[in-house]
């Protein structure tokens, strides 16, 4: 049990470092695809924690793993629509479409 | 199943299913439908109302399964208000958009910029889909999934106005999924403790626990990402581009309706599924504080702002502090007073109604200008009001509501909070009441006063184009919100008592 406890703590280090560096770099850098990453990493830190603590018990709790599964795909669906943002919006600086923009 | 059990599915699953379905249409169709779900919503809406009038609480069980696995609907009173308001200004504005298609954005063609974007209607109807479910959540999970839901449709929503707006929509995706990932690693460690997501089962197992840090540190998560969401004061930086860069008919949505499901959100954490915490204190002060500062500060800068919309953004900052206002009173500390607590909780009720009702009249008046004179810089609007003066009534009406003058809800609100301020006896609460009041006077002066000026431009002004019918109808249902702002107000009582059913007390 000790043993089982101690991999736990570490991935709940992990995790959590995991998520404050996410969220720092998401905070300190100007690029946008770099920070759409940083979101990235702090949303796996985040659904890492959750993985975490749903193994403590002896039976994994369906609880927590039903919410990172949401977690999963929710974390694709905004880095789909961050990314096609992204693209327009450096498409735009390089080949500026014809057209006035109302 | 009652009449009321299958309203609040089909509330949910309804537009979900126009959403779906407008995808297939093509624009003049996706219009009809619109409005078409639009009216069935609203229908829907009455049958919850009517039960929660009889002082009913009504429980749906989607498929029978029950919690902690299933999926729990619950039409209380909260859920019965904030569902009524959004009918109400859902419906509005989907007319507006349905009437004039070019206050949904604009869309690169092949060869140039097109108004009107077909794209509104189905991301729209799923916003709505979003917004009905987090009112009816009854678990930690829905409300986690409705609210990104919500979050996600209102990313795409802003990034339909064009180029300018998608910069601002990716910085407004950004705070809104860092704020849901905090308040998933909260519900996370809550539902680590208690092994359930359901809001009474949660707070049942919370009040077992003997230790409160965990609960704290989960709530604290919750707010924070929370306060993200709401755009709390040192976190609204990415409010004002978003709301001003949006399209027309999508501010008034993102500043009416979108804001209030993460409030409601937030309500339903710390009333419904966290218990009362012995350490909580400091972080209620810490929101009232906050609240206090986005009051002052939201509203000197709406004074320092020369076009319309980032104006009214500011002061949607500004609003947004008055919610935040009433947390100190909102749990019973050191003096167990219940009355006040529910005193304070109508107030954030009333007040944020009122704001639903008011702003997004004002919002949808300035995009309209916006929309037909190319700019909404408040120099080049002067004189606007002698072409349309049932714009310029509905914005008068707004106004008294945003202000919180005699009759709207707003007034009602305030009024709850000063009473509880001093029944608490917290005087610092009346000042800030009394300098919001006036600093909201002046910025909508400021906003609204040029309009009515005499205009030193001559005719060929874009405001002194003749009128189309279209536009004279959007300006009616802008005065339709006006109206309603003045006319909700005479529902104070009857809205204190829908809130006391399935209330947390």
């Amino acid at each position: 049990m000790d043993a089982g406890m101690d991999t736990i703590t570490w991935y709940l280090l992990i995790a959590t470092s995991m998520t404050v560096f996410g969220m720092v770099r998401l905070l300190l850098v100007r690029d946008m695809l770099a920070r759409l990453i940083a979101l990235d990493v702090t949303g796996i830190g985040v659904l890492v924690t959750l993985v975490a603590l749903a193994a403590r018990s002896e039976s994994t709790d369906p609880v927590l793993q039903a919410l990172v599964i949401t977690g999963l795909v929710i974390a694709v669906a905004f880095t789909g629509l961050g990314a096609v943002l992204i693209r327009r919006i450096e498409g735009q600086h390089e080949d500026p479409p014809g057209g006035e923009q109302s | 199943m009652t009449w009321t059990q299958f309203s609040l599915g089909a509330l949910v699953l309804l537009p979900m299913l126009g959403a779906a379905v407008a995808m297939l249409l093509p624009h003049r169709g996706r219009r009809v439908l619109g409005v078409g779900t639009a009216v069935v919503i609203a229908a829907l809406t009455v049958p919850v109302l009517v039960t929660v009038t009889a002082g009913e609480l009504t429980e749906l069980v989607l498929g029978g399964f029950d919690a902690p696995l299933g999926i729990h609907l619950r039409g209380d009173g909260l859920a019965a208000v904030f569902l009524g308001a959004t009918s109400l200004v859902g419906l509005i504005l989907t007319s507006y958009a349905a009437v004039l298609p070019k206050s949904t954005g604009t869309y690169l063609s092949s060869t140039a910029w097109v108004p009107g974007h077909p794209g509104f209607w189905p991301l729209w109807l799923g916003c709505w889909s979003g917004l009905n479910a987090v009112y009816l959540s009854g678990d930690l999970f829905n409300l986690y999934v409705a609210l990104e839901l919500v979050g996600l449709t209102a990313v795409a929503l802003v990034a339909l106005g064009g180029r300018s707006s998608w910069e601002p929509a990716l910085r407004y995706l950004f705070i809104a999924v860092l704020g849901s990932l905090m308040f998933l690693a909260g519900v996370g460690l809550l539902a680590s403790v208690t092994g359930t997501l359901d809001l009474q089962q949660t707070r049942q197992a919370l009040e077992e626990l003997d230790d409160p840090t965990l609960s704290l540190l989960a709530l604290t998560l919750m707010t924070m990402g929370l306060g993200m969401k709401i755009a709390l004061l040192p976190m609204h930086r990415w409010l004002v581009p978003a709301h001003s860069s949006a399209p027309g008919v999508v501010s008034p949505i993102l500043s009416g309706l979108v804001i209030k499901a993460a409030l409601v959100v937030l309500l339903r954490c710390w009333l419904w599924a966290v218990p009362v915490l012995p350490g909580a204190e400091w972080l209620t002060w810490l929101l009232g504080g906050l609240g206090a500062a986005a009051v002052v500060i939201g509203s000197v800068l709406a004074l320092r702002q020369d076009r319309l919309k980032p104006l009214v953004a500011y002061s949607t900052v500004a609003q947004i502090g008055y919610w935040f206002l009433a947390f100190p009173l909102l749990l019973p500390g050191e003096n167990d007073d219940a009355a006040l607590a529910s005193g304070a909780y109508s107030a954030v009720i009333a007040l944020a109604l009122g704001h639903a009702l008011a702003k997004a009249g004002l919002f949808t008046a300035a995009g309209f200008l916006k929309d037909r004179c190319g700019t909404d810089e408040i120099e080049a609007l002067r004189g606007a009001g002698a072409h349309h003066p049932t714009l310029i009534l509905a914005m008068g009406l707004c106004a008294v509501g945003l202000l919180g003058l005699p009759i709207s809800l707003g007034f009602t609100g305030k009024w709850q909070l000063a009473t509880a301020a001093v029944a608490a006896e917290h005087w610092w609460l009346i000042l800030v009441l009394g300098a919001g009041t006036l600093l909201s006077a002046a910025y909508l002066l400021r906003g609204i006063a040029p309009l009515l000026m005499q205009a030193e431009v001559d005719d060929d002004a874009p405001a002194a184009n003749p009128v189309t019918i279209r536009e004279r109808v959007g300006e009616f249902a802008v005065l339709a919100l006006g109206v309603a702002t003045l006319a909700t107000g005479l529902l104070g009582v009857w809205l204190s008592d829908l809130l006391e059913v399935g209330s947390w007390w």
